[in-house]
C-alpha cells in the first residue's frame, strides 16, 4: 500500500512536471538573416539584447543581401538585413505571395570604402576611375598614378549586397572577370591586406589593416576617406543606408526588438562597430 | 715511458681513426643529406607543378561555371482534381495535369536575356514563352521585348502559379486567350521609380479560334493572316502608403483590328453593318481598361484588386463558294441533238460581327500568417452589351436565301447540230443567330491556399458561374431541345434558365 503510493506520488509529481514544462513559456525566436556587410551589427545588436531580454533568442545568419531577400519572401527569417534597396522585381514577389509590400527600415548608414594595401602609393581614386578599374577597362596601376603593376581586383559575390550596390552605383558596368569573388567583406580586407597591387571594397566596419583610399566625385571635386563626418555631411560619394526588411508590419517580441535597434542605445552600437547612425 | 709512448700512441691512432671514420661518416651523411633534399626539391617541384595543374583547372572549371551562372532554370507542376457541377458533365470529375512548366533563362551578357518556357503538358506540349529581352545598360529604364511573351495587362502578367484562385476572369480569358500573343514590346520603368510604360505590337489573332465553313480552326499556328498589327499599352504607377501599404493604379488599351473573313459585318445588336465584296475587310477590337491594387497592412497582408474593361470585340466570319455541276443529260429536240447542265454556285457566308462588351473582377485577398491565404473573387463579363438577355437566341441576321438561276442556251456547230442549254443557279447562305457567344455571367470564387514552403503551395476552390436566362430554348442558342443524350446526361445546357456549372478544383502545386 505503502508503495503504491509512492508509486502514485511520483507519478503525480511527474505530471506535474511535465505539465509545467509544457505551459513553460516559449523562448520568443526573432530569425535575422541577410546581408554579411551587416553580419557583425546584427550579431551585437542580437546579443546586447538578449542580455536584456533573456526570454528571448536572435539568431542571426550572413549569406548577402539576396539571399536575405529570399529568405523572407520564402518565409525562412522574420527579419532581413539588406546592403541595398529591395529590388522592384523582389518587392513584386513579397506582393504576390504575402499581399503586401514588405517593411523598410533604414537602420544604418554605411560608406563603401575602398581598400588598397598599405604599401601602395596611391591615396586617391574618382568614381570615374573605379569604374574603369572594376570593369577591367584600366589594369595597370600606372594609369592611376601608381607603380607599374597589374592591378588585382577583390570583390563579393553576386548574393552581396554590397556587390549590387558597387555595380550600379561606381561600377555602371559588368565586373571585370579578372575580379575574384570572396565571401564577405572581412575576406576581401585579408586578401587586400596580402596583396601589395590589390584594391577591393567593403563595408567602412571591416577595413582593419588595409588603406582606406579617399574618393572624388570626378577630377574638379576634393577627395574624402570614409568617416562619420564625411558620411553625415554627404561628402564621402559612395554612401548608403542599411536596411531591415520585414514582410508585415512587425508586432509583439518583433516589434520590441525593432524599436530598440532604432533608439539611442541600438543606435549607439551601430557607432561602436564602424557604421553610422540613422538619426 | 716506453709504455706511456705506446699508450699515447695508441690512443694518438685511435683518435685519427675516431676523426677519420667521423668524417667519413659526416661525408656520407652529407651525401645521404643531398640526395635526400634532391629527392626533396623534386617532391616539391612535382607538387608544385600539381598544384599549378589544379589551378588551372580550377581556373577553367570556375569559367566553366561562371558560363552556367548564366542560365536560371525555373519552372512549376500544377496538378488538379476537378468537380463539375454541371448537369451535363461527363466524367464529373478528373485529375488533370493544368501546367508543366520550365522556364529557361540565359544572360550571356549583361542586358541581353533570352527566354523560353515550353509547357510539357501531356497530349499538348506548347511552347509559350520565347523571346528575347534586351535592357538599356545606361539609364537602366528601356527594355526591348522581341518574340512570344505575355500581353501587357495585370491578370495576364499575374503568373498562375502566385494567383490566389484557380483560373483567370472570365473576361480576362475571353479577350486575352492564351494570354500570349506574338510580337515586340517596349517597357520604360525608371529605377526607383515605381512607374512603368508598356507599349506593344503584337500580329493581333494569337490564341484566337477561327473556324471555316466546315468548322475547322483556321487559326491553329496563330501565322497572322492580314497586314493590320494590332497597338497595346499599359501604364502604371504604384503610390506608396507609408508603412501602411501601397496603391497602385494603370491603364491599359487595346486598338487592334482583324480580317473580317466575311462578306457582311453585323453590329452588336445583330443589325446590318456594311457590306463589302471584299472580305479582306478589317473589323474593329478596341478596348481600355482600368485597373487598381490596394494593399494593406492589417494584421498580415490584405489586397483588394480590381479591374473594369470595356469596348468592342470582333469576331471574324468565313465565306466559301461552292461550284457543283450537275450530270448531263441529252434529249432530241427538233433534229437537234441538246444536252443540258446544272451548274450550281453555293456561298456560305456567316458575318462577321462587332459585339460591344463589358467586363470587370475584384479580388479581396487575406494573408493569415505565413503559411494560410483566403480570396474571394467576384467577376462579370457581358460579351454583348447591345443585346439584353431577352433577345439572345431571338436577335438574328439572316440575308435569306436567294435563288438566280440563268439560262443560256449555246450551239456546238456541229452536225447533227448539237446545242447545250447550260443553267446556273447561285444559292447564297448567309445567317448568325445570337447565342452563347452573347451570353452573360457573374461568377464567384472562393478559395484557400496553404503554403506548406516556399516550393509547395495546396489550394482548395471553387467556382461558381451564374448565367442570365436567355429569351429562347432553341437551337444554337445551347438548349436541351436536341435531345441527344450521351453517357445518359444531356449533350447540351438550356440557357433559358439558369445552370449549375459550379467546379471544385483541388490542386497541388511544386514551384522551384
Amino acid at each position: 500500500m505503502k508503495k503504491l503510493k509512492t508509486k502514485s506520488g511520483m507519478a503525480a509529481m511527474l505530471m506535474i512536471a511535465l505539465l509545467s514544462f509544457a505551459f513553460m513559456p516559449a523562448p520568443k525566436k526573432i530569425t535575422v538573416k541577410g546581408s554579411d556587410t551587416m553580419v557583425i551589427l546584427a550579431q551585437k545588436w542580437a546579443e546586447v539584447y538578449m542580455k536584456s531580454h533573456q526570454e528571448t533568442v536572435i539568431q542571426v545568419t550572413g549569406g548577402g543581401s539576396g539571399t536575405g531577400i529570399s529568405a523572407l519572401i520564402n518565409g525562412a527569417t522574420d527579419i532581413c538585413n539588406s546592403s541595398r534597396p529591395m529590388k522592384q522585381s523582389e518587392m513584386d514577389k513579397l506582393k504576390d505571395r504575402y499581399a503586401s509590400l514588405g517593411i523598410e527600415i533604414p537602420c544604418a548608414k554605411d560608406g563603401v570604402t575602398i581598400f588598397l594595401n598599405e604599401a601602395n602609393p596611391v591615396k586617391e581614386l574618382t568614381i570615374k576611375q573605379l569604374s574603369n578599374i572594376f570593369s577591367g577597362k584600366t589594369r595597370n596601376w600606372k594609369e592611376v598614378g601608381g607603380p607599374d603593376q597589374d592591378i588585382k581586383l577583390y570583390g563579393r559575390e553576386n548574393s552581396s549586397g554590397t556587390y549590387v550596390f558597387f555595380k550600379d552605383n561606381v561600377v555602371k558596368a559588368d565586373y571585370a572577370a579578372s575580379c575574384q569573388t570572396l565571401p564577405g567583406t572581412a575576406a576581401v580586407v585579408n586578401a587586400v591586406s596580402k596583396d601589395k597591387y590589390g584594391i577591393g571594397y567593403g563595408g567602412a566596419a571591416y577595413a582593419a589593416g588595409v588603406k582606406h583610399c579617399a574618393v572624388k566625385k570626378d577630377d574638379k571635386s576634393p577627395a574624402f576617406v570614409a568617416n562619420a563626418e564625411t558620411i553625415k555631411k554627404g561628402q564621402y560619394p559612395i554612401t548608403r543606408f542599411l536596411y531591415m526588411y520585414l514582410c508585415n508590419r512587425p508586432t509583439g517580441e518583433l516589434k520590441a526588438y525593432i524599436d530598440w535597434i532604432l533608439s539611442a542605445e541600438g543606435q549607439k552600437l551601430v557607432t561602436e562597430i564602424g557604421y553610422f547612425p540613422v538619426k | 715511458m716506453r709504455r706511456q709512448t705506446n699508450i699515447l700512441l695508441t690512443v694518438g691512432l685511435i683518435l685519427t681513426m675516431v676523426v677519420l671514420s667521423t668524417g667519413i661518416l659526416a661525408q656520407n651523411q652529407m651525401e645521404e643529406f643531398k640526395k635526400e633534399q634532391d629527392t626533396l626539391k623534386e617532391s616539391v617541384g612535382t607538387l608544385r607543378d600539381k598544384v599549378s595543374g589544379v589551378e588551372e583547372r580550377i581556373a577553367t572549371a570556375e569559367g566553366d561555371l561562371a558560363k552556367l551562372t548564366k542560365i536560371k532554370l525555373s519552372g512549376y507542376i500544377q496538378s488538379q482534381f476537378l468537380h463539375y457541377e454541371a448537369s451535363n458533365a461527363y466524367p464529373s470529375n478528373v485529375f488533370m495535369l493544368r501546367r508543366v512548366r520550365i522556364k529557361f533563362q540565359y544572360e550571356p551578357l549583361n542586358g541581353v536575356v533570352f527566354v523560353l518556357q515550353p509547357d510539357f503538358v501531356p497530349g499538348n506540349f506548347t511552347l509559350k514563352d520565347a523571346y528575347v529581352q534586351l535592357n538599356d545598360r545606361w539609364l537602366k529604364t528601356f527594355s526591348l521585348w522581341a518574340g512570344k511573351f505575355n500581353r501587357p495587362n495585370y491578370e495576364v502578367e499575374y503568373s498562375s502559379s502566385s494567383r490566389e484562385v484557380p483560373e483567370r476572369s472570365r473576361v480576362i480569358r475571353a479577350i486575352y486567350p492564351d494570354e500570349r500573343a506574338t510580337g515586340a514590346k517596349l517597357e520604360i520603368a525608371p529605377p526607383g521609380i515605381p512607374f512603368k510604360v508598356q507599349l506593344a505590337l503584337f500580329n493581333g489573332n494569337d490564341g484566337l479560334t477561327i473556324n471555316d465553313a466546315a468548322g475547322n480552326n483556321i487559326n491553329p499556328l496563330n501565322n497572322d493572316f492580314d497586314n493590320h498589327k494590332d497597338v497595346m499599352g499599359r501604364v502604371t504607377y504604384t503610390f506608396k502608403l507609408g508603412q501602411i501599404g501601397a496603391l497602385g493604379i494603370g491603364a491599359h488599351g487595346y486598338y487592334g483590328k482583324i480580317k473580317s473573313n466575311a462578306l457582311d459585318v453585323l453590329n452588336s445588336d445583330y443589325t446590318y453593318n456594311k457590306t463589302t465584296d471584299n472580305i479582306g475587310q478589317l473589323i474593329r477590337k478596341n478596348w481600355v481598361g482600368f485597373e487598381a491594387q490596394l494593399y494593406f497592412d492589417f494584421l498580415g497582408g490584405l489586397a483588394l484588386k480590381g479591374e473594369y474593361i470595356f469596348g468592342v470585340n470582333g469576331t471574324p466570319g468565313y465565306t466559301a463558294k461552292t461550284s457543283v455541276v450537275s450530270p448531263m443529260t441529252s434529249a432530241i429536240r427538233n433534229d437537234t441533238l441538246t444536252l443540258t447542265t446544272l451548274t450550281t454556285n453555293t456561298t456560305t457566308s456567316r458575318p462577321a460581327i462587332e459585339r460591344n462588351f463589358c467586363g470587370y473582377y475584384i479580388y479581396l485577398i487575406k494573408n493569415i500568417g505565413k503559411h494560410h491565404q483566403v480570396a474571394a473573387r467576384y467577376d462579370y463579363y457581358d460579351p454583348n452589351t447591345k443585346l439584353a438577355s431577352d433577345q439572345i437566341g431571338v436577335a438574328k441576321w439572316d440575308a435569306g436565301i436567294k435563288n438566280a438561276t440563268t439560262d443560256k442556251f449555246t450551239y456546238a456547230g456541229t452536225d447533227p447540230v448539237v446545242a447545250t442549254d447550260a443553267q446556273t443557279k447561285t444559292v447564297v447562305n448567309n445567317n448568325l443567330k445570337s447565342g452563347t457567344g452573347d451570353i452573360k455571367y457573374q461568377t464567384i470564387t472562393l478559395a484557400y491556399s496553404y503554403f506548406f514552403d516556399d516550393n509547395i503551395k495546396i489550394m482548395v476552390g471553387y467556382e461558381i458561374p451564374m448565367n442570365k436566362k436567355v429569351g429562347v430554348n432553341d437551337l444554337g442558342v445551347g438548349n436541351v431541345t436536341a435531345a441527344y443524350a450521351v453517357n445518359g446526361v444531356p449533350g447540351v445546357y438550356d440557357y433559358s434558365n439558369a445552370i449549375k456549372q459550379n467546379t471544385l478544383t483541388v490542386r497541388l502545386q511544386v514551384k522551384f
